[in-house]
């Protein structure tokens, strides 16, 4: 197997591992805490765990095989398009969530139409290229509502929380220009990035717990 | 939102109470009163709610009333300050 495959699959699974435990506590909080905020949160990352799974496994099987079928082509563009799309909608549900932290119900609507003007002048070019890039929006929201939050009630978690948010933004953005220039050494780069942000967000799971059971 | 943040500060009253019985061990509603910064007449009313859920129990000596926590109340204040822990990261307040 190529060993680049293996070290997304790896990284991959690892974050997608990181992301359904995120889910699993919003989920579990949400139900003494009742917020819709943790509700968006849960479901985000839920999201973005299946998908990381699926973009794990693509990474596995495009890795064990030449994929030079017609019917493996298909599959393999089927499933990357699928955990591109699932990858966009999960980061909509998380900036809807924490924007709503950050102004209540309001002021939801300044990233989505970001997202959708952006999405329109990339048009159909390249699917990819459109996912990464709507992405990269919807992260830049999350991370700048991240910020705001930070400023205004800070504490240990949210800095966790916002380097997370911060390393997930910059790994998109490389794996944007990985994308555009078609660099594999980029894509690894990325994902690596990525996982250093799910990495983060596990630091900031296990302090949480620590903090809950001292 | 704005019925979760009502129920959110009713959460964070009950927390105040259950910290406050914690810390004293056993509890005289004086201290309770005054760590959870309440009226007499609301803090009745919330330690009476309290006692119902199981999550205190009262002890009663003569005249003197204490409350302390029970273990179904210990678990819940582990709970909710994992729970605090956590939507801090996200920027929330319970």
């Amino acid at each position: 197997m190529a060993s680049g495959a293996l070290i997304t699959f790896s990284l991959n699974i690892l974050g997608a591992l990181v992301a359904l435990l995120t889910s699993y506590y919003a989920y579990r909080f949400n139900r003494l805490v009742e917020s819709t905020v943790l509700r968006a949160i849960s479901l985000g990352f839920m999201l973005l765990g299946v998908g990381l799974i699926l973009d794990a496994g693509t990474s596995l099987f495009s890795g064990r095989t030449l994929v030079e079928s017609y019917a493996d082509r298909v599959f393999v563009l089927f499933a990357t398009y699928t955990y591109l799309t699932v990858q966009m909608v999960a980061y909509l549900v998380i900036a809807v969530g924490y924007s709503r932290a950050a102004y209540g119900s309001g002021q939801t609507k300044t990233a989505v139409p970001a997202a959708l003007v952006g999405s329109a002048a990339i048009g159909l070019y390249d699917f990819s290229l459109l996912s990464y890039f709507v992405a990269l929006i919807l992260l830049a929201f999350v991370v700048f509502q991240g910020f705001l939050l930070h400023s205004g009630r800070s504490n240990r978690f949210s800095t966790i929380v916002l380097l997370a948010f911060g390393l997930i933004f910059a790994a998109h953005l490389v794996l944007l220009l990985s994308v555009l220039t078609l660099g594999t050494g980029l894509f690894l780069i990325g994902t690596g990035i990525q996982f250093l942000g799910f990495l983060s967000l596990l630091v900031f799971l296990v302090r949480s717990e620590v903090v809950g059971a001292g | 939102m704005a019925q979760g943040e009502k129920q959110r500060s009713v959460l964070r009253i009950n927390l105040d109470i259950l910290n406050a019985v914690r810390d004293e061990g056993d509890a005289k509603p004086t201290h309770i009163l005054y760590k959870a910064n309440l009226s007499h007449e609301r803090l009745v009313k919330y330690l009476d709610d309290l006692t119902a859920k199981g999550l205190i129990e009262v002890k009663q000596e003569g005249e003197a009333r204490t409350y302390r926590l029970t273990p179904k109340g210990v678990s819940f204040l582990i709970e909710m300050r994992h729970a605090e822990s956590f939507v801090q990261g996200f920027g929330l307040a319970i």
